[in-house]
């Protein structure tokens, strides 16, 4: 144990912490005679790290972040750690989930995970301050001006007091990150974050979220169908590969990374 | 480990008022269930309990007659006396030798009246002046107004009997202590002390009576027996009771009690079906909020499982629906009774002149709001549970994309 290894399985390579650590983790779905398996022989995300996830509907991103967002139990798991940050013991997910102890994983995802939805996931009847601070508030965090901030980052600030309604789809995707980031998560998951923009503004939305997870030192997993601007970012892309069997009988993507 | 309730209340708080015109529709269709309900009960029970309230007060509702004649001694009424359930008894004597004829100044005709034994504490003659000794009364009101005579006038009585195949006739001067209410006796009489009742008996007997100077042979006063007696128990609740334990003795009485269970008999069957369309409103009202809280939860979906998604437990969301019941149950409610005042206010003006001072045709007491209350806020958490079951079926992962 006097080189940590990753085969240790200890969370760390050389002076990288890793906030993911995935060894053989399968979820199976069936359905009406055809079958998707999405297969994780190995996965590990160093804290900090940008990750993007890029390919067509239909191949398995979604079973993927709902997997590392802790919603969705795997079928099977060989090993599945989390580690929030620098210097926490690793959290063992696979035995929180055998243990059914859902609300423990709750608490993991209010305390830890940030989320940007396709088409904000807002609460109409909340302001903008409000929404974006919600996980605070969910927390019992005090106010330490990071709300204010990231709005002005965002370029909100005017409309802090406004109900979601009255913006436009942008600004309200605007609004979405800055929740997902105001309660300082570890990792901030995003699926199809700008799908529901215009191609312009999507670039620009993207290349803000993105500034802004470095800035304030948050891991990120992006899921993606949009190429062009996502290699452009420097992120890291995961591999994955789609294989069909010929009777149409069984999907299975497998993501190693 | 803590539960977020304060925060699923601020959220379902906020959530509710920024639908106010649907919370507002809710409220008010609440309102137009609960606000005529209330009026309703108000009615039946401000109508019933001034009947009640009638029966109570009437001494007459409390009064026991034996029916006939018998044969009583002192003893024995002084015995009835000491039971809990009677308020006033005094022995009357034969109707017969009771009657005395009374002339006035004031009025022109002699006018024959009966006269019926009093006491301190008669139920027929309260806050009234007693009469006293043998030369006092108090007039009924139709023999007053015959007689023209207010109280302090004095009027003179007379008395006949056959003693010895003669006819004889004495006066005695009398004053008008008083003059009884209406209600009280309908008929013309005279309230007079037992003892002028009982020297009337005697002289029409032929026995002397020294007090007066009337002559006649000499009388036991201990043999002396009572044919009937006046009788009021505490409380018209008494009545049932103690008429069964006179007739036990082998009394026959007459008694109201009859109308009281007319009233009460109605009491009940009003409350029955009170009770039925309370039922019947306050079920209606709560199936259909019940369908509108479980089309919300599938229409706030996206948001619910947006809520779960930040860290809101299961035993969280279920408030969430709940919480929005019991506001629309309590400004309901609120609504319902501001509808009820001024709806009963209007009511108890626009039959003020019919009503005795100090009764109300619609009446609740503050405990009667308080039970709607509570009704209402059970039919509101009933109907938001199916909801709630609903809600907490939502998966975190729902809010992550667009189904």
């Amino acid at each position: 144990m006097t080189t940590p290894e990753v085969s240790t399985g200890n969370g760390l390579t050389g002076d990288k912490v890793l906030i993911y650590h995935l060894r053989d983790v399968v979820k199976t779905r069936e359905a009406e005679g055809t079958a998707f398996r999405l297969r994780v022989p190995s996965l590990q995300i160093a804290l900090g790290e940008k990750i993007a996830l890029i390919g067509e509907s239909g191949c398995g991103k979604s079973t993927l972040l709902d997997m590392l967002s802790m919603t969705l139990k795997p079928s099977e798991i060989g090993s599945f750690r989390f580690r929030s940050e620098k210097g926490a013991e690793p959290v063992d997910i696979s035995g929180l989930w055998r243990k059914r102890q859902l609300n423990r994983l709750g608490d993991l995802r209010r305390l830890r995970i940030g989320y940007v939805m396709q088409t904000g996931g807002l609460l109409p009847y909340l302001t903008v301050r409000e929404n974006i601070n919600l996980s605070r508030r969910l927390l019992d965090m005090p106010n330490d001006g990071l709300v204010d901030e990231l709005a002005g980052d965002l370029g909100i600030r005017r409309h802090l007091d406004k109900l979601p309604h009255l913006l436009s789809v942008g600004e309200r995707q605007r609004v979405a990150i800055g929740r997902a980031l105001a309660h300082r998560p570890s990792i901030v998951i995003a699926d199809e974050p700008t799908a529901s923009l215009d191609p312009i503004a999507a670039e620009r939305i993207m290349s803000l979220f993105i500034e802004l997870v470095d800035e304030l030192h948050i891991t990120v997993i992006l899921a993606s169908h949009a190429w062009r601007h996502i290699n452009r970012l420097g992120l890291r892309h995961l591999e994955h590969h789609t294989h069909r069997e010929e009777d149409g009988s069984m999907t299975e993507t497998v993501v190693t990374g | 480990m803590h539960h977020r309730l304060k925060d699923t209340f601020w959220l379902a708080g906020r959530d509710y008022r920024n639908e106010w015109q649907m919370s507002g529709f809710f409220i008010l269709a609440l309102a137009a269930v609960l606000g005529p309900m209330l009026i309703l009960f108000g009615l039946k029970f401000g109508i019933v309990g001034s009947m009640l309230d009638n029966l109570i007060e009437d001494p007459r509702n409390r009064e026991i007659r034996p029916v006939g004649s018998g044969r009583y001694n002192r003893a024995w009424i002084e015995e009835l006396r000491n039971r809990p359930e009677v308020a006033f008894i005094v022995p009357r004597t034969r109707a017969i030798a009771a009657t005395i004829e009374l002339k006035s100044e004031t009025g022109n005709r002699i006018l024959p009246v009966e006269m019926i034994p009093t006491d301190r504490g008669d139920p027929l003659l309260k806050h009234q002046k007693m009469p006293q000794g043998l030369q006092q009364l108090i007039l009924s009101d139709s023999a007053a107004r015959k007689l023209k005579v207010q109280p302090g006038d004095e009027i003179s009585g007379s008395l006949t009997r056959r003693f010895k195949g003669r006819s004889e006739r004495v006066h005695l001067p009398l004053q008008v202590t008083d003059v009884a209410k209406l209600a009280s006796f309908s008929r013309d009489g005279a309230f007079v002390p037992l003892y002028l009742v009982e020297s009337a008996e005697d002289f029409r007997d032929g026995r002397a009576v020294p007090a007066l100077g009337w002559s006649g042979s000499a009388g036991d006063e201990k043999d002396r027996t009572y044919p009937s007696f006046r009788l009021y128990t505490r409380s018209i609740y008494d009545v049932s009771p103690m008429s069964d334990a006179l007739a036990k003795l082998g009394i026959e009485v007459s008694t109201r009690a009859a109308d009281i269970d007319i009233v009460r008999s109605m009491d009940r069957n009003l409350s029955a079906v009170f009770w039925l369309i309370a039922i019947i409103g306050l079920a209606g009202f709560s199936l259909s909020l019940s369908a509108s809280l479980w089309a919300n939860v599938d229409r706030k979906r996206k948001e619910l499982s947006v809520l779960r998604l930040v860290g809101l437990r299961t035993a969280d969301i279920v408030w969430f629906p709940v919480i929005q019941s019991i506001f629309t149950a309590f400004f309901g409610w609120l609504t319902a009774s501001l509808i009820y005042l001024g709806v009963s206010f209007t009511i108890n003006r626009m039959f003020v002149s019919q009503l005795e001072s100090g009764d109300t045709l619609c009446h609740l007491l503050p405990a009667h709001f308080l039970i709607a209350l509570v009704l209402t806020l059970a039919a509101a958490i009933l109907a938001a549970s199916m909801a709630g079951y609903r809600a907490a079926r939502i998966e975190p992962s729902e809010g992550l994309r667009d189904i």
